[in-house]
């Protein structure tokens, strides 16, 4: 089986304008639409380790409007907090709680903020109102096991608190472990199994089962964040000058010029996208934005690294430049397919059924390999034929070829 | 099997061989805190705080050897970031010069009557690094007390200021209290109450209070010292602490005019324990100094008992209690009673134990994540990475047939390879990691077809099996290089400047590219050198 029968020959050069345009058109369009130029009013969504704040995910028992979430975060005193809604199983609701951190904010006031948001949280359990008991799902591991020990259900030997606190702490951990595996626990059926009778009626007597369960907080500093931005702007460009090094010395300046130019085609395309599509940025969404960079330049490599070849070739000595790529691409287009094909597999499946957590990851890298593989024929090839008519005879990229070769 | 056969076989059974051999003990693998859950904690040390206690040390020291040396007038103050001295008659500097000799460190230049001392840069340095390498001992101490199975703790930053402590498998209730144990720098003073002190220790309701009956200038060497409402005193007023405390500012009780002298501080305890008084049952702290520590404590004793003065005991610039004095104390035992819970006196005395900080901490970043969270998330990326995988063999083996098994072969000795390397780094693996894995997989067929569609082609040109096969790694040899080494720069980036989760991906990314060119150069040259070698005159390769 093949993906052409026969070699195609496709003029692809002919088409170099109208691709550059188009792209770029694209890249363009999506800019004028972000305006990341506003600051905080752009469509730019950042994560919480680029701004500073706080980033909670949270899960309710039942159904939990998101709307409610926020007016009751709003009447706890937390105005500005971003809410999403994650259905991921059935009978819990999922969501994310973000909050920015103010300028000069410190480390105390993140406490307070993250309390404010419990709290309020907390209140929206209705049961709360009228059931006074503790919350088992909520409820510090220290106060459940103070309270053990104050009332020692199991009617061990009192007055050595040291010798309660060592008996009840272990049943403390397996309640505790339980807890954080049912998030938020439904039924008294899901304590552990093994747990001592006396000790269950006890937390079904003093305990209620409330709807809420807090799987994540993250709190950032602002002063941290700006940190991390430059960290990551750092990464990006001395991966592109290595890049760009790299193929200098092993193919030519114009090669190099027409790769970096591709990647950037890639990074800003996948950037645009990205943003239009209403994703958040994180460090590992920056990562891999650098792997899209490694690729992006992988795929391009394969097609310049048969223009060279082909350059050597008698029968390409006398031909036109344009003819030259036109060929090249032609002859490894099957192979260009299936490499992007291979790795897009890959990236659906991730996008698709990875969860969440890899969804802001793997967009990046599922645009950039259709993009990666578009550039390296439509944008990084054009590159190096407009070099050559600017920069250079005929024969310039033939003359360095032999010279590296 | 020829030689040459033999020869490759063993290096690709011995590479897979230490690479399970490395991975099997599956105990090596760790899983990162997003999959395990955890708590991580990012800390930077305030350096700043360091060079202000040095300074006023150095104050402390210097003021009692020029007083002593003839200058009872000298007044020495520490104005921001140095050391100012009046009072200094010019005929005795030659005198106070030979003493500030012993304070090396400093840069002196002489005024009419006093002089200005200032912190040389690489002294300053050194304060800092003892201050980041303190601050690191003293909470792989604290840790290690508190009992948390596998911390981990490390120094990170550019001056080496930050502390990432990551402690797996921490929930949510015990996070606090560690977060407590962690920025509280432990340091414990023992001064005096100040003479001019109208409020007899039992202090002023607030600041504002104070600075009024002061006119705005408090005495010269005082200062006025907050005294914190404990959680016991809340419970006492029938309020439950911890609805009161938490993420509130403290309640102050009273603000304390002391002395800025500290007599005795937390580096001279010895030992310090918990425990309960018998007839009271109020908690308290036992702690023991040494010798120089017994020998300060009897001077602060002595001069509290004659003066009538009370005795302040100061922990992180909050007045923990006040004493009074009958006689001077010797022996160097003490015992603080104050309005502590049972959980104060404990973290209290692992506080003294573990020692002083020379300089606070500040929080960059916390995160805390639940087990589920994780346990969900490798779920669904294992599923998903999985369903990648079986995507990809099938492809592969049905658009090149039985070439499409050689890739597979290829791919799972990439596999196992990966996973050994990954073993033998300790790597720890993470939800992006995961995503890594999988990318890495279907970059490494890359390779695969890459060669295969050149061996395709050498085919169409008319070459035999064993030419075709030749010509088409030769050819692909360097165009595979290539790609992989630009793929290599852009992982390596991102372990030069990624931390954490994204170190996990970038340490996958390198051993998966590595792997790759390995796999494929090599084995899957192998394993069409073999079938050659046993069907030599092969005309047709299933491709």
């Amino acid at each position: 089986m093949k993906v052409f029968e026969h070699l195609p020959h496709i003029d692809f050069m002919k088409y170099k304008g109208i691709a550059l345009a188009v792209s770029w058109g694209i890249i363009l369009l999506c800019f004028l639409w972000i305006h990341p130029w506003k600051g905080a009013n752009s469509h730019v969504k950042l994560g919480m380790q680029f701004t500073g704040g706080i980033d909670m995910m949270v899960a309710f028992k039942g159904d939990v409007h998101q709307d409610d979430l926020r007016a009751a975060l709003y009447k706890g005193g937390v105005q500005d907090a971003g809410v999403v809604y994650y259905k991921d199983k059935p009978g819990t609701s999922m969501f994310s709680i973000k909050v920015k951190a103010r300028k000069g904010q410190d480390e105390k006031d993140s406490t307070i903020q993250i309390k404010q948001i419990t709290d309020a949280l907390k209140g929206m359990d209705a049961v709360a109102a009228s059931d006074h008991r503790m919350d088992l799902n909520t409820e510090s591991v220290n106060t459940m096991e103070d309270h053990w020990v104050q009332t020692n259900p199991l009617g061990l030997p009192a007055g050595d608190e040291t010798a309660l606190r060592l008996a009840y702490g272990p049943w403390i951990t397996k309640v505790a472990k339980a807890r954080e595996q049912y998030t938020p626990m439904t039924s008294y059926d899901q304590l552990p199994q093994d747990l001592p009778p006396q000790l269950r009626a006890s937390l079904e007597k003093n305990y209620r089962l409330g709807n809420l369960s807090i799987l994540k907080i993250e709190s950032f500093s602002p002063s941290i964040s700006g940190e991390w931005t430059w960290r990551t702007l750092q990464a990006v460009f001395w991966a592109m000058g290595a890049i760009l090094v790299y193929v200098i010395f092993r193919f030519t300046v114009s090669f190099s010029v027409g790769g970096i130019v591709a990647l950037i085609h890639d990074i800003l395309m996948a950037l645009g996208l990205f943003v239009f599509f209403g994703f958040e940025f994180s460090v590992p969404v920056v990562a891999s934005f650098l792997i899209l960079m490694g690729y992006s330049m992988a795929d391009t490599i394969v097609v310049f690294d048969r223009i060279r070849e082909n350059s050597h070739k008698p029968e390409y000595r006398r031909v036109d430049i344009v003819k030259l790529v036109n060929d090249s691409i032609n002859q490894t287009l099957s192979r260009t397919i299936l490499t992007s094909l291979s790795v897009l597999f890959v990236a659906f499946c991730l996008l698709v059924w990875g969860g969440h957590a890899l969804r802001d990851l793997s967009f990046p890298i599922f645009v950039g390999v259709i993009t990666g593989t578009y550039s390296s024929i439509f944008i990084a090839a054009p590159v190096v034929v407009y070099w050559d008519h600017w920069f250079g005879g005929h024969d310039k990229i033939k003359q360095h070829a032999h010279a590296r070769s | 099997m020829t030689k040459r056969s033999l020869w490759r076989l063993t290096v690709t059974l011995l590479i897979c061989g230490a690479c399970a051999y490395f991975f099997i003990p599956l105990s090596q693998v760790r899983l990162g805190l997003d999959l395990k859950g955890g708590v991580h904690f990012e800390l930077e040390v305030q350096g700043n705080e360091a060079l202000e206690a040095d300074l006023r040390d150095t104050r402390d020291r210097l003021q009692d050897r020029i007083r002593e040396k003839g200058c009872p007038d000298a007044v020495l103050k520490v104005n921001q970031n140095q050391l100012t001295a009046v009072g200094i008659p010019p005929d005795q500097r030659p005198d106070v010069e030979k003493v500030l000799k012993a304070f090396y460190g400093y840069d002196v230049s002489w005024a009419q009557t006093g002089f200005t001392m200032v912190q040389t840069a690489a002294y300053q340095k050194s304060l800092k690094d003892d201050a980041n390498k303190r601050a690191l001992q003293i909470i792989e101490n604290r840790i290690n007390q508190f009992g948390v199975a596998e911390p981990e703790i490390t120094a990170t930053g550019s001056e080496g200021n930050r502390i990432v402590v990551e402690l797996p498998g921490v929930g949510d209730a015990e996070r606090e209290r560690i977060k407590g144990l962690l920025t509280t720098p432990g340091r414990l003073e023992q001064r005096l109450v100040a003479k001019a002190d109208p409020t007899q220790g039992r202090g002023f309701p607030t600041r504002e209070k104070a600075m009024e009956f002061f006119k705005g200038k408090l005495p010269d060497n005082t200062e006025l010292l907050p005294e914190p409402v404990s959680d016991r005193e809340l419970r006492e007023q029938g309020k439950d602490p911890a609805v009161h405390t938490q993420g509130q500012p403290e309640q102050i009780r009273a603000w304390v005019l002391v002395e800025e002298k500290v007599y005795v501080d937390g580096a001279d305890i010895n030992k310090a324990d918990p425990s309960v008084d018998p007839s009271t049952d109020a908690n308290q702290i036992n702690y023991t100094l040494n010798k120089k520590g017994a020998d300060d404590f009897a001077t602060l004793s002595g001069i509290a008992a004659d003066e009538q003065r009370l005795i302040a005991i100061v922990l992180d610039r909050k007045i923990v209690s006040t004493l009074s004095c009958r006689e001077k104390i010797v022996g160097g035992s003490v015992r603080i009673t104050g309005h502590f819970t049972k959980a104060d006196t404990e973290d209290f005395a692992l506080k003294l134990k573990s020692g002083a900080m020379r300089a606070s901490m500040k929080f960059l970043e916390e995160r805390a994540m639940g087990p589920s969270l994780g346990a969900d998330s490798i779920h669904s990326g294992v599923r998903a990475a999985l369903i990648g995988f079986l995507t990809i063999i099938c492809f592969m083996v049905f658009y090149y047939k039985w070439s499409g098994v050689n890739a597979i072969v290829a791919l799972t000795v990439n596999i196992i390879v990966m996973l050994g390397l990954m073993g033998s780094f300790h790597a720890v693996i993470t939800l992006p990691g995961i995503a890594g894995f999988a990318l890495t997989i279907g970059m490494a067929v890359d390779a695969n077809i890459l060669i295969f569609e050149r061996i395709r082609e050498e085919l169409g040109n008319g070459k035999s099996v064993p030419g075709a096969i030749q010509t088409g790694f030769d050819k692909v040899f360097w165009t595979i290089v290539d790609s992989h080494v630009t793929q290599l720069f852009a992982a390596m980036l991102l372990f030069i400047f990624g931390t954490g989760p994204v170190k996990g991906f970038a340490v996958t990314l390198t051993v998966g590219v590595c792997a790759s060119l390995f796999t494929s150069i090599y084995i899957s040259r192998f394993v069409y050198d073999w079938i050659l070698e046993r069907h030599p005159g092969i005309k047709t390769l299933s491709i």
